[in-house]
């Protein structure tokens, strides 16, 4: 089983190729401008470096977030049309659980966080058990003050992961039950060993529900007052 | 390759907010389907640029098989896939230009990134084989309105472009003030039919610049005057305000564009954008080209608005001169024409 995993949720992306549990060429690159000039070029390079044709694509696992919105979208639309060529299945992969998953280590419960700006993360707890992880609750999207309560009242020791080097350090301070640590960003690796799972047991998503995981409505400002109800022509507008 | 018609190429477009995808052979049109989010932003007045970029998630992959089942064509026969890289709304650019460039990998074929303003240049040759260059050719919509001077395919100098709001925009901004709803171009267009252009003289910007378009003035003198109207309560039936209204905009639009035919001495003049979808400015361009002799070629209202096919022909003339975008190619937001 070949498959092509796709990660595009923070200021890194990645992508993986892999076959049956073996990693053949993995390309990686930190660029908080957007994702889409690197996408398929790493692609095409990953598939040079093993040898690949794009017809040997079994499948296409692809992180569907959270985190931020146009390197997502760039994620998924490029997952979708390398699908759509091959008449591949797409494997939908959560960030939260690429980060938990990496740092399951030890016996802490593990808080990975994801920047979804606005002065906003996104958060999943999850439990660490042989051989991979639980979650413990759902994925919320939440301000660091938010962040920082929840650390506080949780009797348990923590272990919180990824890019909690972009929020101040106040956000931590004093939390003794909190230990910060790796990995910062998620990985295409973990994409392709979760997606390589799901695989297995068929777990693909359709096309037409495959889209980023957002966690917030639009942000529409309705203007109202430039939008009148016809008041000089009553039923203009109807 | 298609049959007679050229090279096939399927274009993709979404820069603002509808999600279009074409299939031309050369400058014949296979297919034109696309996905409106009207409705999606009415209730706003206008695009969300969130709720664009989510809707154009939704609507790619879809639309991209229907357009290929409409044309016929399976996707192994097309000979290129092209896709707008700007000017436009990023989050909504970055949806199509990255569908297509990965479809386009995937299938082992050129993927070209055409200019959207190019694009709606082009349009007209999907119905109009007469239309060549020299042309001067008029582009306006709700995001943008430039005259533009093309002595030769793939050169394209801009002559005049607006200096404060685009056609459409003035067009979607009096509507919405006259309580007529989003888009405002269509709605202004039809408000008009029952009314008379010449009840109220509003100002046009015909002033020193020769090919500069300006809309904040007409603007503001409607806002004035229909408070001032509605203070005495004479409040002009609406018909006649909105063809007023529309014969200005219309006025400016004209006038602008056969100065540059002047300036140029060209004898073709062509037009694209979703203003030009208007039907008022589609008659006094027709009338006033007859009268100076000159060939007008303007597509038909459907690709006159946002569409794949104006994309894919386009890339059809970029394909021709040997044009390809790398596999690293990125959308431009900014991007800018002339
Ligand atoms: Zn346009």
């Amino acid at each position: 089983m070949r498959i092509l995993a796709i990660e595009t949720a923070t200021p890194a992306s990645s992508v993986a190729i892999g076959e049956d549990g073996r990693l053949a060429a993995m390309a990686v690159e930190v660029d908080a401008r957007g994702h889409l000039g690197f996408l398929t070029a790493a692609i095409d390079f990953c598939f040079a470096q093993a040898g690949w044709s794009p017809r040997d694509i079994d499948a296409v696992a692809i992180d569907i977030g959270p985190g931020r919105y146009t390197g997502l979208r760039a994620g998924v639309a490029t997952a979708q049309g390398i699908a759509a060529a091959v008449g591949a299945p797409l494997i939908t992969v959560s960030s939260l659980v690429v980060l938990a998953l990496r740092a399951a280590t030890g016996r802490r419960r593990i808080r990975p966080i994801v920047d979804v700006r606005r002065g906003q993360i996104a958060t999943q707890p999850f439990q660490p058990v042989p051989g991979g992880v639980v979650s413990d609750g759902q994925p919320e999207v939440m301000s660091p003050d938010d962040l920082r309560g929840l650390l506080e009242v949780d009797p348990e020791d923590t272990l919180v992961v990824g890019d909690w080097e972009s929020l101040s350090e106040a956000t931590f301070r004093g939390l003794h039950r909190a230990k910060r640590g790796r990995p910062r960003y998620p990985g295409a690796d973990v994409v392709l060993e979760i997606g390589e799972i799901k695989a297995a047991r068929d777990d693909v998503t359709p096309p037409e529900r495959v889209r980023p995981l957002y966690l917030r409505e639009p942000d529409a400002r309705i203007n109202w007052t430039d939008i009148r109800g016809g008041g000089l022509w009553p039923g203009a507008g109807s | 390759m298609g049959d007679g018609g050229g090279p096939v190429v399927l274009g993709i477009e979404t820069s603002c907010d509808e999600t279009a995808v074409g299939v031309v052979a050369g400058s014949l049109l296979l297919s034109s389907v696309l996905s409106s989010q009207v409705e999606a932003h009415a209730r706003f007045g206008g695009v969300v640029p969130e709720v664009a970029a989510r809707a154009h998630v939704e609507a790619i992959r879809p639309l991209v098989h229907d357009a290929l089942r409409q044309a016929g064509i399976h996707q192994t026969q097309v000979d290129a896939i092209a896709a707008t890289r700007g000017p436009g709304l990023v989050g909504s650019l970055v949806v199509g230009f990255g569908f297509a460039k990965a479809f386009a990998w995937t299938l082992d074929k050129p993927f070209l990134g055409i200019d959207h303003m190019e694009g709606h240049l082009f349009a007209p040759r999907l119905e109009h084989p007469g239309y060549q260059p020299p042309a001067v050719v008029l582009l306006a919509s709700g995001g943008h309105s430039q005259i533009i001077h093309v002595p030769e395919w793939g050169r394209y100098t801009e002559m005049g472009r607006t200096i404060d709001d685009a056609a459409g925009e003035a067009f979607d901004k009096l509507a919405r003030f006259m309580g007529l709803g989003y888009p405002g171009g269509p709605a202004i267009d039809r408000a008009a039919a029952s009314g008379d252009p010449t009840a109220i003289t509003f100002p046009r910007a015909l002033g020193d610049r020769p090919f500069d378009l300006s809309f904040s003035g007409l603007k503001t003198s409607v806002t004035t005057y229909l408070a001032k109207a509605a203070r005495a309560d004479m409040v002009p039936p609406l018909g006649d305000v909105a063809a007023s209204i529309q014969e200005a905009i219309v006025d400016v639009l004209v006038e602008k564009t056969f100065n540059a035919v002047d300036a140029t001495g060209v004898g073709r003049v062509a037009g694209g954008g979703g203003v030009l979808a208007n039907t008022r400015l589609r008659r006094r361009l027709a009338e006033v080209a007859a009268d100076r002799g000159v060939e007008l070629f303007l597509p038909s209202p459907a690709l006159c608005t946002d569409n794949g096919a104006m994309i894919a022909a386009a890339a059809c003339f970029h394909l021709g001169d040997g044009s390809r975008s790398g596999w690293d190619a990125d959308v431009d937001p900014g991007l800018r024409l002339g």
